[in-house]
């Protein structure tokens, strides 16, 4: 069933794309002609190139121009222009893929040699690798699903080898997929389509992606300011991230600041052995919602406040409902590289129709970046205690020192005092070391 | 009902011309950019720059908010060869503009308009430092390409707007005549200094010592984004007392510490300047930018 809601979704958007290209196909065969418009003609008053205007700005010339949009859709069975994606129309200065210092009349003998590597969408590796210390047997004690070492003895450890492979797939999308090479085996952590050219302010994920429910569930390790997650996450949320194949449809409302909702169908992940309360069997179908918005706040802040909230099947009638709130907050002066960004989550869960009850959790942390090489953190959270911890809540506070030897790599410490419940407490620390090479395509705010 | 129709009719025909009337929204990715497409596009277009004067181009925030200035633009100008690779790509994917894309019809990477410097020629890796293998992005300090990226501006506009060809071209024409009539008087400023060594923090002035005749002695960073280590910079004290540099010139939103440092050992003057319009109050468009760039660099050796 959600397989062909999924497929349904897909056939959608091939058609409409289809639809698209027949209006206009793309006009990748004028493209080397228009190589010369992209050079500042010395007058450049007269029109450069000879292809039409792409959108003529008097009356007149649009009404005619929808006229003939019309007719030719009439004339090809398509849509009416404008109720189906339409493909960026191809115009002068789309030459400036091509080299730029390429003037008509001297190309390149045989053209060029690189064509094959010009394809090949942006490859990255991001590797994770950490020495930890742990006062306490963290899987008995409290279980979560990675980075911590044998119960008081200094463990190196294998965290994990991400491979990115990201492009555009056509004038209609961009792909990015996500493999995660990691001590249990590989996964492909996120493969999914982005449309770029859908009307009305929508955007559509398919694929197999992170739900878009919180903030720091849908970034990749890598990107968090911290080595670790709270604890908040995976004890409360679900065992492991949620995510699994499905369709996100996001609508950015046409307001004078970002706003945008999220609706999302997934087959989320299975339950792992950490997930709360839940059996592995159930159907897992899970609806999403999120809205998430951004204002400034004076010149130097930013502040993002989202709402998610999620339904997942966990069989036999049985169903999680999941509830989170984030906070985000970054101070940053434009003028320098420096920043403050304070953030913080709250998570509920609720179990109806199967045994499991209610529970929640929190973390807020700040993280100040002194300098292009140097940042500091601070974090508390607190979530149900688990393992065989006496019933209560488990609290944690952690600091983070950071040091940024490039864009490229950098090496954290960071120092966890855990307290469980009946006054238990244990060190943790790990010593976290990350590289990326390649092109790794930046990271939304 | 065919009247209400006609009614109907009417309503959305009188929307057209509103909509047709208004000015030709243009965002551009830095402030520079911002004050070329309004010296040539005047009051036929509104334009917005993604980031400030004051800060360093390489890392602007990749701020959502930012994202929904470009979801209306009707053109966007960036600068390329990698320039906003940090913080562009995402703000494009979430604008839902699908033509202001790369390769888009109403996208101009003004890159595009110029012969580009530094270009690696051989194999290009990290060891390097954070550098730009298209090449080098900072040509907006050279005013013969600031009149191209212009007149690319304007043949980008006349194609988006068609009716306004003729004010483009007369836009463009005075613009570039002031620019002729500027470029004779820094000239003439700098005349005096010419051939003279300075250091830089960055290769942000590589156009710019291509174009005035000031001579390239080196950067403070040993590699692009790769922080000056202490022997590098007694280095540059010995190279500065040898060949008689004279100035380090620095970008207001650098830290000016290595600077400072290497200007006390080398009795050579550290001059801030603007990084681009905006960078400081008196560099309020392009022509007034250069003009403090152009007198403080020529009153610093002279």
């Amino acid at each position: 069933m959600k397989a062909r809601f999924i497929a349904g979704a897909l056939a959608a958007l091939a058609a409409a794309a289809a639809a698209a290209q027949q209006v206009a196909p793309p006009a990748a065969g004028s493209a080397p002609g228009t190589a010369a418009a992209a050079q500042p003609s010395p007058n450049a008053a007269a029109p450069a190139g000879s292809s039409p205007p792409a959108r003529p700005l008097t009356p007149s010339d649009e009404a005619e121009r929808r006229k003939l949009e019309e007719q030719i859709a009439k004339e090809l069975g398509a849509p009416a222009p404008g109720s189906a994606a339409q493909p960026p129309a191809a115009g002068p200065g789309t030459g400036a893929a091509l080299a730029p210092q390429a003037a008509p009349g001297q190309g390149t003998t045989g053209g060029n040699p690189y064509a094959r590597l010009l394809l090949l969408p942006d490859i990255s590796a991001i590797g994770d690798f950490a020495l930890a210390y742990d006062g306490y047997d963290v899987p008995q004690s409290s279980p979560r699903p990675d980075l911590y070492g044998r119960p008081n003895t200094p463990t190196p450890l294998f965290q994990e080898l991400e491979l990115a492979l990201q492009s555009v797939v056509d004038p209609y999308a961009r792909a990015d997929v996500f493999i995660s090479f990691h001590p249990d085996g590989v996964d492909v952590e996120e493969a999914y389509l982005t449309t770029l050219s859908l009307p009305a302010g929508l955007q559509v994920r398919a694929g197999k992606f992170f739900s878009p429910f919180g903030r720091l569930e849908q970034q990749h390790p890598h990107v968090w300011d911290f080595v670790d997650a709270p604890l908040a996450a995976t004890r409360v949320v679900a065992g492991d991230v949620l995510s699994g194949p499905g369709v996100d449809v996001a609508w950015l409302a046409p307001l004078p600041w970002f706003a945008e909702l999220h609706l999302a169908g997934q087959d989320t992940a299975p339950a792992t052995p950490l997930d709360p309360g839940a059996s592995a069997a159930g159907d897992r179908l899970t609806g999403i919602a999120r809205l998430v918005q951004f204002f400034p706040a004076g010149e130097a802040t930013t502040v993002g406040v989202g709402l998610s909230a999620a339904v997942r099947g966990e069989g036999a009638g049985g169903l999680r409902d999941l509830g989170g709130v984030d906070l985000y907050a970054r101070i940053r002066p434009p003028e320098t590289r420096a920043y403050l960004a304070l953030q913080g989550e709250l998570y509920g869960r609720r179990f109806t129709g199967m045994p499991g009850g209610s529970a929640w959790g929190t973390y807020a942390q700040a993280f100040w970046r002194q300098s292009p090489y140097w940042g500091y953190g601070v974090r508390y959270d607190r979530a149900p205690a688990a393992g065989d911890s006496a019933p209560g809540t488990e609290q944690r506070a952690s600091a983070v020192a950071s040091w940024f030897l490039s864009e490229f790599q950098r090496v954290r410490l960071q120092a966890t005092w855990d307290r469980r419940p009946g006054g238990k407490d244990a060190l943790e620390a790990l010593l976290h070391l990350e590289f990326g090479i390649g092109a790794h395509g930046a990271h939304p705010f | 009902m065919t009247s209400r129709l006609a009614l109907l009719s009417a309503a959305i025909a009188a929307t057209l011309p509103l909509r047709a009337a208004a000015a030709v929204n243009v965002v551009t990715t830095v402030p520079g950019l911002a004050s070329l497409a309004k010296s040539v596009g005047g009051d036929r277009i509104r334009v917005e720059s993604l980031s400030r004067g004051i800060q360093d181009p390489h890392f602007v925030d990749a701020n959502p908010i930012l994202a929904v200035k470009l979801r209306n633009a009707d053109l966007l100008v960036d600068v390329g060869l990698d320039l906003e690779i940090g913080w562009l790509p995402p703000l494009v994917n979430q604008s839902r503009n699908a033509e202001i894309q790369p390769n888009g019809s109403r996208r101009l990477t003004a890159a595009s308009a110029v012969a580009v410097l530094d270009v690696p020629t051989g194999p290009v890796d990290r060891s390097l430092g954070d550098l730009h293998p298209g090449g080098n992005p900072h040509f907006l300090t050279d005013p013969r390409r600031a009149g191209q990226v212009a007149a690319a501006i304007a043949a980008k506009l006349t194609q988006l707007d068609p009716g306004g060809q003729g004010y483009y071209a007369q836009q463009l024409a005075e613009f570039q005549k002031r620019l002729a009539a500027d470029e004779a008087r820094w000239q003439g400023v700098l005349a005096a200094v010419k051939g003279r060594k300075v250091f830089e923090r960055h290769r942000t002035l590589v156009y710019f010592f291509d174009w005035s005749g000031i001579v390239d002695g080196g950067e403070l960073e040993p590699r692009p984004g790769v922080p000056p280590p202490p022997a590098h910079l007694a280095e540059l004290v010995e190279r500065a007392r040898r060949e008689g540099v004279k100035a380090i010139l620095v970008e207001n939103y650098f830290d000016s510490r290595s600077a400072d440092v290497v200007a006390q050992h080398s009795g050579a003057k550290v001059v801030l300047i603007p990084g681009d319009v905006g960078g400081e109050p008196g560099a309020r468009d392009y022509e007034s930018y250069m003009d403090i760039v152009v007198s403080r660099i020529a009153g610093a050796l002279r």
